[in-house]
This record gives C-alpha cells, sequence and structure tokens, in this order.
C-alpha cells in the first residue's frame, strides 16, 4: 500500500510534465530534428537556437524583452502604490457611499477585457497614448486596480487602528503614517499584489496585441505570437524563444515560491 | 521596497488626552482629504479605464457604429434582438458553455484528486507539485503553440498512435467536432496546478484529529473522506470554481493562437474571440459592442448565482 501512493504520483507527475517535456528537449535541438522526431532526447544538444534567437538582426527578443519588463515593472509599481492607498481609504472609510465604491471596484474582478478594449482604443486615442506603452500600463492599472484593492483593503482591516491614531498624535501627517507606519507591515499583501499582478501582466496576451497594435512593438507574448508566422520552418527558434521569454517570469517563481503559494492560499484557507 | 521605510511602527503613548472629537466623527475636512490624496487616484483611472469605457460599450450597443461607415444612426436594442437570432453568435454562445462546463469541471476535479495523492510530506511530494504548478506561471500563448504542435496531425500523439496501430488517428485539432474538446482540455492542462494548490491549502487546514476519531469509530477512508474531508474543502471548492468560472468564460488566447477560430467556420469560436473578431476585423463595433454587453451580463449574473450558492454551502456545511 506504502508503495502505490508514490508510484501513482509520480506517473500521473511524468504524463502531466510530457508537454513541458516537449519545449526543454527542442530547444536544445537541431531544427531540422524537431520536425522529424519532436519527442527525441536533444542528443547532441545545441544551442544554435538560443543563438539564433539571441542574434536575431531584428532584435525582435530583446525589443519584446524591454518592452515586456517595462510595462510589467512600471505598472505593479504603480499598482502597488495606488491600489495600497486606496485600500487604506475604503478599509478606514465608514461611510455608506464606500460600501457601494467597493461593490463598483470588486466588480472589476469579474469584467472581461472584451467589453473594455474596443472603447479603451478611443480613450486612448484622445489621451493621445494609442499604440504606446505609456498607453499599455495606464489600462494595466485601471484594469488590475480591483485586484490590488481587494488584497490591500481586507489586509488593512486588520491592522489595528490604534497604531496610525498613535502616530498621528506624535505630528505625523497622514500620509507619513500610511508610508512609515501601515505600509511595511502589510509587507505579505504586497508580496501577494506584486507577484500575481507581475505573472498576469507579463503573460497578458490580448491587451498589448489590442493596444500596441500590429506594427507598434511588442511584448514577450505578441512577439511569440507574430514569430509562429514569420517561421515556420523554423521550429527550432519558436522553441528557444518561448524558453526564453519564459525563463524571467520562471527564475521569479522559483526564487518567491513560498509567498506565491501563500498568496494563492491565503483565500482559501482564510474561508 | 518596504525595507527601505522604517519597520518600527512608532509606540502608542497613553500620556496625551485623546481629541475631543470621537473616532466615528471626524471632521469633514479630513475626511475630504483623506478621499482625495489617497481614494482619488486609484478611483480615477479605474473610472476613466474600466467604467467609462464599459458605458460608451453600451452606448456603441445601441447604434450601428462602424469607423469605416459614417454616420452614426441610433438604432435601440436592434443589435441586442439581431443577436438572437444570430446562428454565428449562438454557435459562439453554446461552444462558450461547452468550453466553460469543461474547465469548471474537470480541474476541479481532477485537482482534488492529484491533491489527495500528493497530500504527503518529503522532497519527492514538493518537486511534483511544482510539476503541477509550473504550467499556471506559463503564458498561455507558450502553452498554446506546444500543445498545438503536440496535437498537431502529424504531431507526436498521433505518431505514437499509428506506432500503436490506430490506423487513422483523430485530427484533434483539424476535426471541427473535436476541436473545442481538444482546446478545452488544452485550458484544463493549464488551470489543474491551480486547483491541485487551493486544494492541498485546503487539506492541511483539515484537523487531523478529526480524521482519526473518525477512523477510531470506524470509518473506511472514503467515508471520512465524504464526511470530514470534503465539507472542510468548501472554501477551496467555491474559490476554484469562481476563478475557473471567470477565466473560462472569457477564453480568448487559446482559440486565436490554436485554431483562429476554426476548424471551419467557428468551430472554436468563443463569444470573447467572436467579439473581437467583429469589432476589430470587420468593424461592426456597434454589434460587437452588443455582444461584448450581453457577455458581461452573463458573466456577472451566472458569478452571482454561482458565488451565493456555494456561499451559503459553505455555511450550511
Amino acid at each position: 500500500m506504502s508503495r502505490v501512493r508514490p508510484v501513482a504520483a509520480l506517473v500521473v507527475s511524468a504524463l502531466f510534465f510530457v508537454p513541458l517535456y516537449l519545449v526543454l528537449a527542442n530547444v536544445f535541438k537541431q531544427g531540422d530534428l524537431i520536425a522529424k522526431s519532436p519527442a527525441s532526447l536533444p542528443m547532441p544538444p545545441t544551442i544554435s537556437n538560443i543563438h539564433a534567437v539571441l542574434t536575431r538582426p531584428d532584435g525582435l527578443f530583446w525589443v519584446s524583452l524591454t518592452n515586456s519588463m517595462v510595462v510589467t515593472l512600471l505598472s505593479i509599481l504603480v499598482l502597488t502604490v495606488l491600489s495600497a492607498m486606496l485600500g487604506h481609504y475604503l478599509a478606514r472609510s465608514s461611510k455608506r457611499w464606500t460600501k457601494v465604491l467597493t461593490l463598483i471596484l470588486l466588480a472589476g474582478l469579474m469584467i472581461p477585457p472584451q467589453v473594455i478594449l474596443i472603447p479603451i482604443t478611443d480613450v486612448l486615442r484622445i489621451t493621445h497614448t494609442m499604440a504606446t506603452l505609456q498607453g499599455l500600463i495606464l489600462f494595466n492599472v485601471g484594469y488590475y486596480v480591483p485586484f490590488g484593492v481587494f488584497v490591500f483593503t481586507g489586509f488593512i482591516r486588520s491592522v489595528p487602528v490604534e497604531l496610525e491614531e498613535a502616530a498621528l498624535l506624535d505630528g505625523a501627517s497622514r500620509m507619513q503614517v500610511f508610508w512609515r507606519v501601515v505600509f511595511p507591515l502589510l509587507r505579505p499583501a504586497t508580496a501577494s499584489v506584486l507577484i500575481f499582478l507581475g505573472v498576469w501582466i507579463w503573460n497578458d496576451f490580448i491587451d498589448p496585441l489590442i493596444i500596441l497594435g500590429p506594427s507598434q512593438g511588442t511584448t514577450i507574448t505578441t512577439g511569440i505570437y507574430r514569430s509562429i508566422g514569420q517561421y515556420q520552418a523554423d521550429l527550432g527558434s519558436v522553441f528557444a524563444l518561448m524558453f526564453l521569454a519564459t525563463l524571467p517570469v520562471l527564475i521569479f517563481y522559483l526564487a518567491l515560491q513560498k509567498q506565491f503559494v501563500k498568496g494563492l492560499t491565503g483565500g482559501a484557507t482564510k474561508g | 521596497m518596504a525595507a527601505d521605510i522604517a519597520d518600527a511602527p512608532a509606540p502608542p503613548r497613553t500620556g496625551r488626552p485623546r481629541p475631543a472629537h470621537g473616532r466615528n466623527r471626524k471632521p469633514i475636512l479630513p475626511r475630504v482629504w483623506h478621499f482625495a490624496s489617497f481614494g482619488a487616484p486609484g478611483v480615477l483611472i479605474y473610472l476613466c479605464f474600466v467604467m467609462a469605457p464599459i458605458l460608451i460599450s453600451f452606448w456603441y450597443s445601441l447604434t450601428n457604429y462602424n469607423p469605416f461607415n459614417p454616420p452614426i444612426k441610433f438604432v435601440g436594442f436592434e443589435n441586442y434582438v439581431l443577436l438572437f437570432s444570430d446562428e454565428q453568435f449562438l454557435t459562439a454562445l453554446k461552444i462558450t458553455t461547452i468550453l466553460t462546463l469543461i474547465v469548471v469541471i474537470v480541474p476541479n476535479l481532477l485537482g482534488l484528486g492529484v491533491a489527495l495523492l500528493l497530500d504527503r510530506k518529503g522532497w519527492l511530494y514538493n518537486a511534483l507539485r511544482s510539476v503541477f504548478f509550473t504550467p499556471v506561471i506559463l503564458s498561455s500563448v507558450v502553452v498554446s503553440i506546444v500543445w498545438s504542435r503536440l496535437l498537431d496531425d502529424q504531431g507526436p500523439l498521433n505518431e505514437l498512435l499509428r506506432a500503436l496501430g490506430v490506423a487513422s488517428p483523430p485530427g484533434w485539432l483539424s476535426d471541427p467536432d473535436l476541436a473545442i474538446y481538444s482546446v478545452a482540455s488544452i485550458v484544463c492542462w493549464q488551470q489543474l496546478g491551480f486547483c491541485v494548490v487551493v486544494y492541498l491549502a485546503g487539506l492541511q487546514g483539515v484537523p487531523t484529529e478529526l480524521l482519526e476519531a473518525a477512523e477510531i469509530d470506524g470509518a473506511g477512508p472514503w467515508r471520512r473522506f465524504r464526511a470530514v474531508t470534503w465539507p472542510l474543502l468548501a472554501p477551496s471548492l467555491t474559490i476554484n470554481t469562481v476563478v475557473l468560472l471567470i477565466s473560462a468564460f472569457k477564453t480568448y488566447d487559446y482559440v486565436k493562437v490554436i485554431t483562429n477560430g476554426g476548424p471551419g467556420s467557428g468551430a472554436t469560436a468563443t463569444i470573447a474571440f467572436d467579439v473581437l473578431q467583429t469589432g476589430f476585423d470587420s468593424n461592426h463595433v456597434g454589434y460587437a459592442s452588443a455582444m461584448a454587453v450581453l457577455m458581461l451580463v452573463i458573466v456577472a449574473v451566472v458569478t452571482t448565482i454561482v458565488l451565493n450558492f456555494l456561499r451559503r454551502r459553505e455555511v450550511d456545511l
């Protein structure tokens, strides 16, 4: 009986792992072998695919990487600041209209981007940010603020008001109290927000596809999407591009694995 | 970032008198200032980039707006009426429903199974948990490309089937009747890890004493699961179901990358896919907006009903 569980677990996991194996094997395989024997081990291994992607004359990988980095980092930075402060307002104000405001914001958690994407192109054109990274960042901030607020509001409620009142009496301004007393206590919530939004925005496909438009630069995901059209013959490069595109988020995940799972399950155990 | 800021909270002082007004009756000015400085920036950007576009969408949906075919004419609810006799939309609605049902049910069930299997301590189980969680952090574009290679008519899966003696293995993605189930399976594969992790966390909250007590009372493994574990997993079920429901209903990326709505005429075209196709490729913005608004209404209504049902179930258990 005690042998059954590890064996079953291994078999199920191995089956589940097959697609991931396919990526890993083909990244290091000669291009012509990929089409012929996609499932074989990469023998002898080659880094020519990765080299080809890194040295593409149009710099697709580097441009996409830079764009994704800029968009993701700026978006999560602004989102953390704005949603932590908005969360503080909602958690500390007990007026009836803040309850309405909270509901309106939480409704944002289930709004499909399709409802926004058609008119957003007009809104962004008015603000002259259509097809720019700024436009995409503004959209991201608006679209993901509900998630940040959802995480922060709940957390701030658990921070005693007395702490803030004491600091206020000591002569600190509300801003100082928030950033120097409250915010440092919100670290687990901040970690959740940074991790989740970081991964979501990095992997986001539909929004950069529409907002950056067909010609105006690519992020990592839209870059991969465009490359499958061009590279039909060169599967090795597609696999290498996917591997390189995933590497940053994979490292981010492995480094923060504990917080990742904690953030994901915070709600599940609280109920 | 947080580490740069002084860590020590100011110690509460007791010596000074409290301000004359109580906590509940703050003067109006600080309250307005609190909103203006803390609340307003976030609210403003949300209103501009989410709420206003939704209102504009609703307005478009009442017109025949097409940027290449002016002038704009107000048509009332005509677009909505048209939708309910539009074969293409009704097919998209059916496909979205099938996809959503599969993606809500399958990862939930399999995720529970895998979580029960991996609910042990030790490096092996830790490593296997990571295997299941990795797809969750991958981009849907990457997942789509890998799986379309795997399920290609000449791909590894069919090669394997041929080697095993299947003369004409199914066209997983090229058969219009099969394609939507293949796409749904791919989504399930990516979402499974999320359910596993949420259920594993739920399982940690099941007190061992309760399970032991049930065992002493003579309950078998199935009875222990049914009477002790499963009721305590109710919050995990709620989270998984609601998250999967919301994300499955707006499935777009997989369809766009794997099949581009095909094969044939819209065999895998979800509503989310149709909205953007109609709005941006055919430029029928008014009609596409009506679809989008209807989509929002369906998501909102279904999610609210399901959430209320599951929450009430949590309380009852």
